[in-house]
C-alpha cells in the first residue's frame, strides 16, 4: 500500500520531468521566424519517419549551464521531428568519463567531444561507427574550408584503414584579440592590423605606463592549455601550414629551432613582468576564466586579451559586446605575406558509438541548417557554423556574426594543435611545459623535455 | 531531486533486506538441512553438529569475500597483467613499461615527493597530535580545543583543499590580496608571493594540508592511549621527582610507543595514496607531482592502461611492506599473533 503510493509519485514526477523536456522546443516556434531554415526540418522529419519511442544517450562536452541549456533546446527539435527519446549527458571531466565508458563496454550511443587526438585513440581501439565515404564527400561539399573539416574527423581505424568516423558540429574561433574600445579610445590607440603592430602596441602601452596584457592558464587538471594556443596561433603565423601540420605529428620535432623560435616571442610577452598583469608570477596562478576581467576594471589591469571566441561567456555580467568589449582577429605578419590570414579554431566532432537507426538519424539532424541556426540565434551563445548553408543572419550577435564570416571565409584553417597531438603530449607534456616556461624555464629546456616526453610514447 | 533521494532510500531499504534474506535466510536452511533427527546415532550427530559449525562462518563472511574477490583480488591481478601489456591492454610488451618508468624524469621527481611526504607528514601529524593530546588535558577549554582539532577529520580531502586554496591564493602586486597568507604577508610590508608555484616550498604547503586533517585523528588516538596509563607509573615517577618532561619521555612515551606506531604507519599509508590534495591544488605542475596523481594521468587522461598499471602496481609494492608491518603491530598489540 505504502510502496504504492512511492510508485504513484516516482510516475507522476517522471511525467512532469518528460513534459518538461520537451517544452524547450516553444523558444522559437516552428515556422514563425524567416531566419531560420525550418523547411531544413521538415525534410529532416519527412525523411526519418517511424523512429518514435527509440531511445538515444549522447555524451558530449557541454556541461556548463549556458552550453547545456541551449545544446538541450536544439536536442528538442530533434525529439519532436522524429520522436526520438534522446538523453543529454555530460560532466566536467567528460574525456576521462567517455573513455571509461567506453572501455566499461557502457557507451553512450552518440559521443561528441572536442578532442580528434581523444577520438583517433577510440577510433584505433574500434569502439566507433563508420559514417560512410558520402559523409566525407557531404562535408567537402557543404562546409566552407570542406575538406580541412571532413579531415578532422578521419581516423585510422582498428582495421588499418582511414575512415571517417567523426562529424564536426559547433566550432569555435581562437585567433581572437579582445580588447575595451573605450580604453583603446581614451588612450588613442588603434586595432593593429599586423603581428609587428600588435606588438609595437604592446611597447607603447608599457612606455605609457599601462599593462598591455591580461593572461591566465591556471585551470584545474588542465592548467597550461591557454598558453598551448598561443603557441599555435603563432606557429601558424611563422610557419607554412605544413610545418604546423608536421609539428602536430612530430615529424618536425618539438625542439626543432623553428618551434622554439615561437615559444620565445610568446616567452617575450609572458616572461616581461611589465607587459602581463599580476606580473609573470600571476599568471600560472590565475584562472583562465577570471584572467580577462582586468579589462574591465577601473584603471584597466590591462588593455589586450588572447583567447577564443567562448571568453564572452566569463565577461562580467551586464557588458555590451562592441561597447565595453570587442575583438579582432589576431593579425599575420606584414613580413610573412604568403602565410595568407591563417586561422586557428577547434570545435567538436559527433561520432556513433553504438550504432542504431536512431544514432544516424542524429548525425543527419546535425547535416541541417536548422540545427546551426537554433543554437547561432540563443543570446549569449558562443556557437560558429563553418556550415554554409545556414542563414547568418540567425547570429545573435553581430560580434558573432563577425567571427562566423570569418570562418566561412578562410582560407588557411587549423584545428588546435594540442587537441591533435597524442593525449600524453597534447594533454600532459605540452601542458606542464608550458606551465614551467611561465615559470621559469627557458624555451630550450621545455622544448628538450616536451620532445623527450614525444620520444618515450 | 525527488526522484534521486527517492531513489537512494529506495536503495538503502532493499540494500538492508536482502542482506537480512541472506543471513537469515542461509542460517535457516542450514539448520534446517543439518538438524538432528531422531533415532540418529550419537556419532551422526556429533559429525552434523561440527559440519554445521564449520559451514556457518564460511555463509557469514561469503558476501565479504565474494566482494573482496571481485572488487580488490582480481583487480590485483589485472593490474599486474596489465602493467606487461601495451597502452590498450592487447599487446605483451615484457617489462619494457616497469624500464619506461624506471628512465622517466616525472616518475622520479613524483617518488621523490612521496618520499618527502613521507617523511614529513606522518611524523609531524603524530608528533602533534601527542602533544596537543597531552597539553590539552591539562586545560578546562582543552576538550573544546580539540573538537576544533578533530573538525578537520570530517571535512574531505577536496573539500580542504578548496579551504587552503583561498589561504595560499596570490593576486599581482598592487591588486588586493584574498588570500590570507599573503594578506599577512604584505601587510607585514613584504611582496605578496604565488607560493604554490615555488618548487619544494610549494609541496611542502600541500602537505601542511594533510597534516592539518591528520593531527586530529593522531591526537585522538593518542589521547585514548595517554588516559590508559596506569595512574601508578605516573605517581611513582612523580614520588621519585622525575619533572614533567621526564615524565613525559620516559614514563608516558615508553607506554604508548605501540599506539604511536600503529597511528604512524596508518598514516603513512594514507600519504602513499596521497593523490586528491595533489589533484586539487596544483594536479602536479610546479614539480609536485606524486605517484597516485601520475598513476591517474597516464590511466585516465592519456588512456594508457599500461603504464598506469606499472605505475599503480609499484605503488601497491611500496605500501605492502608499511601494512604488513602495521597489520602484524595491531595483531601483537591485540593479543592475536
Amino acid at each position: 500500500m505504502k510502496l504504492r503510493h512511492l510508485l504513484l509519485a516516482t510516475a507522476a514526477v517522471a511525467g512532469m520531468y518528460a513534459g518538461s523536456a520537451y517544452a524547450a522546443a516553444d523558444l522559437f516556434p516552428v515556422g514563425q521566424d524567416a531566419r531560420f531554415s525550418w523547411k531544413s526540418l521538415e525534410d529532416f522529419k519527412a525523411a526519418h519517419p517511424g523512429l518514435a519511442g527509440q531511445k538515444l544517450t549522447i555524451w558530449d562536452a557541454w556541461s556548463s549551464e549556458g552550453d547545456k541549456s541551449q545544446w538541450e533546446a536544439v536536442l528538442s527539435y530533434f525529439k519532436d521531428a522524429t520522436g526520438i527519446d534522446a538523453q543529454d549527458n555530460s560532466s566536467k571531466n567528460y574525456e576521462e568519463q567517455a573513455r571509461i565508458d567506453l572501455q566499461a563496454g557502457s557507451p553512450s550511443d552518440i559521443t561528441i567531444l572536442p578532442q580528434p587526438g581523444l577520438l583517433a585513440d577510440f577510433a584505433k581501439q574500434g569502439y566507433l561507427t563508420d559514417l560512410g565515404a558520402d559523409t566525407t564527400k557531404w562535408l567537402g561539399d557543404n562546409y566552407a574550408a570542406g575538406a580541412s573539416w571532413a579531415a578532422l574527423g578521419q581516423f585510422e581505424g582498428k582495421d588499418g584503414a582511414v575512415h571517417q568516423y567523426g562529424f564536426p558540429y559547433k566550432q569555435e574561433f581562437k585567433s581572437l584579440v579582445w580588447y575595451s574600445p573605450d580604453n583603446f579610445k581614451e588612450k588613442g590607440y588603434t586595432v593593429p592590423k599586423t603581428m609587428e603592430e600588435l606588438l609595437a602596441l604592446t611597447d607603447k602601452i608599457v612606455a605609457d605606463g599601462g599593462t598591455p596584457w591580461c593572461i591566465g592558464i591556471e585551470s584545474g587538471g588542465a592548467t597550461g592549455w591557454t598558453a598551448t594556443d598561443w603557441i599555435e596561433d603563432i606557429m601558424l603565423r611563422t610557419q607554412p601550414p605544413d610545418v604546423y601540420d608536421g609539428w602536430v605529428k612530430n615529424t618536425v620535432k618539438f625542439n626543432d629551432p623553428r618551434v622554439i623560435a615561437a615559444l620565445d616571442i610568446f616567452g617575450s610577452i609572458v616572461k616581461d613582468d611589465k607587459k602581463v598583469a599580476g606580473g609573470t608570477k600571476a599568471v600560472a596562478t590565475t584562472a583562465f576564466g577570471d584572467s580577462p576581467k582586468g579589462l574591465f576594471t577601473v584603471p584597466p589591469q590591462c588593455y589586450l586579451h588572447r583567447q577564443a571566441s567562448f571568453i564572452a561567456s566569463f565577461f562580467p555580467e551586464g557588458s555590451v559586446s562592441g561597447q565595453d568589449y570587442d575583438f579582432f582577429y589576431m593579425p599575420p605578419y606584414a613580413s610573412h605575406p604568403e602565410l595568407g590570414n591563417p586561422v586557428l579554431g577547434a570545435g567538436n566532432i559527433a561520432t556513433i558509438t553504438k550504432d542504431s537507426p536512431a544514432a544516424r538519424a542524429f548525425i543527419d539532424f546535425l547535416k541541417t541548417p536548422i540545427a546551426n541556426e537554433i543554437w547561432m540565434a540563443q543570446t549569449n551563445s558562443s556557437f560558429l557554423s563553418a556550415l554554409k548553408s545556414v542563414n547568418t543572419a540567425a547570429y545573435s550577435s553581430d560580434a558573432l556574426r563577425k567571427q562566423g564570416e570569418i570562418l566561412l571565409n578562410a582560407t588557411t584553417f587549423r584545428f588546435d594543435g594540442s587537441d591533435l597531438m597524442p593525449g600524453p603530449i597534447g594533454a600532459g607534456a605540452f601542458w606542464t611545459g608550458m606551465t614551467d616556461f611561465v615559470n621559469g624555464k627557458s624555451s630550450k629546456d621545455v622544448a628538450d623535455q616536451i620532445q623527450s616526453a614525444w620520444d618515450k610514447l | 531531486m525527488f526522484q534521486q533521494i527517492l531513489a537512494a532510500v529506495i536503495a538503502v531499504v532493499v540494500a538492508l533486506a536482502v542482506c537480512f534474506a541472506y543471513f537469515w535466510g542461509t542460517n535457516w536452511v542450514l539448520d534446517k538441512l543439518l538438524t538432528p533427527r531422531p533415532g540418529m546415532s550419537d556419532d551422526a550427530l556429533t559429525r552434523r553438529d561440527t559440519l554445521r559449525s564449520q559451514i556457518r562462518p564460511w555463509l557469514f563472511i561469503g558476501p565479504a569475500l565474494l566482494f573482496l574477490t571481485v572488487y580488490l583480488i582480481y583487480p590485483v591481478f589485472e593490474t599486474l597483467r596489465l602493467s606487461f601489456f601495451d597502452k590498450y591492454g592487447t599487446k605483451f610488451v615484457g617489462v619494457s613499461n616497469y624500464v619506461w618508468a624506471l628512465t622517466d624524469e616525472t616518475f622520479w621527481r613524483s617518488a621523490l615527493n612521496n618520499a618527502g611526504w613521507l617523511l614529513i607528514v606522518p611524523a609531524f601529524s603524530t608528533a602533534m597530535g601527542l602533544i596537543i593530546a597531552t597539553l590539552a588535558d591539562r586545560l578546562w577549554w582543552g576538550n573544546i580545543a580539540k573538537s576544533l582539532i578533530f573538525a578537520p577529520m570530517a571535512i574531505s580531502f577536496v573539500g580542504a583543499s578548496i579551504i587552503w586554496k583561498f589561504i595560499y591564493t596570490y593576486k599581482g602586486p598592487g591588486i588586493e590580496q584574498i588570500g590570507v597568507l599573503n594578506a599577512v604577508v604584505t601587510g607585514l610590508g613584504f611582496p605578496p608571493q604565488a607560493w604554490i608555484t615555488v618548487p619544494y616550498l610549494n609541496s611542502l604547503l600541500l602537505m601542511i594540508i594533510l597534516i592539518w586533517i591528520q593531527t586530529g585523528f593522531a591526537m585522538v588516538i593518542l589521547s585514548a592511549a595517554l588516559r590508559g596509563i596506569p595512574e601508578e607509573t605516573l605517581e611513582a615517577a612523580r614520588i621519585d621527582g622525575a619533572n614533567e618532561f621526564r615524565m613525559f619521555f620516559d614514563i608516558m612515551i615508553p607506554q604508548i610507543w605501540g599506539t604511536i606506531i600503529v597511528v604512524w604507519t596508518t598514516i603513512t599509508i594514507t600519504v602513499l595514496k596521497v593523490f586528491d590534495i595533489v589533484y586539487a591544488m596544483t594536479n602536479g605542475e610546479f614539480q609536485t607531482q606524486v605517484l597516485a596523481n601520475l598513476m591517474y594521468r597516464w590511466m585516465f587522461i592519456s588512456g594508457d592502461f599500461g603504464r598506469g598499471s606499472t605505475i599503480a602496481v609499484i605503488i601497491m609494492l611500496a605500501v605492502l611492506p608499511v601494512m604488513v608491518w602495521n597489520i602484524r603491530r595491531v595483531r601483537s598489540e591485540l593479543g592475536t599473533a
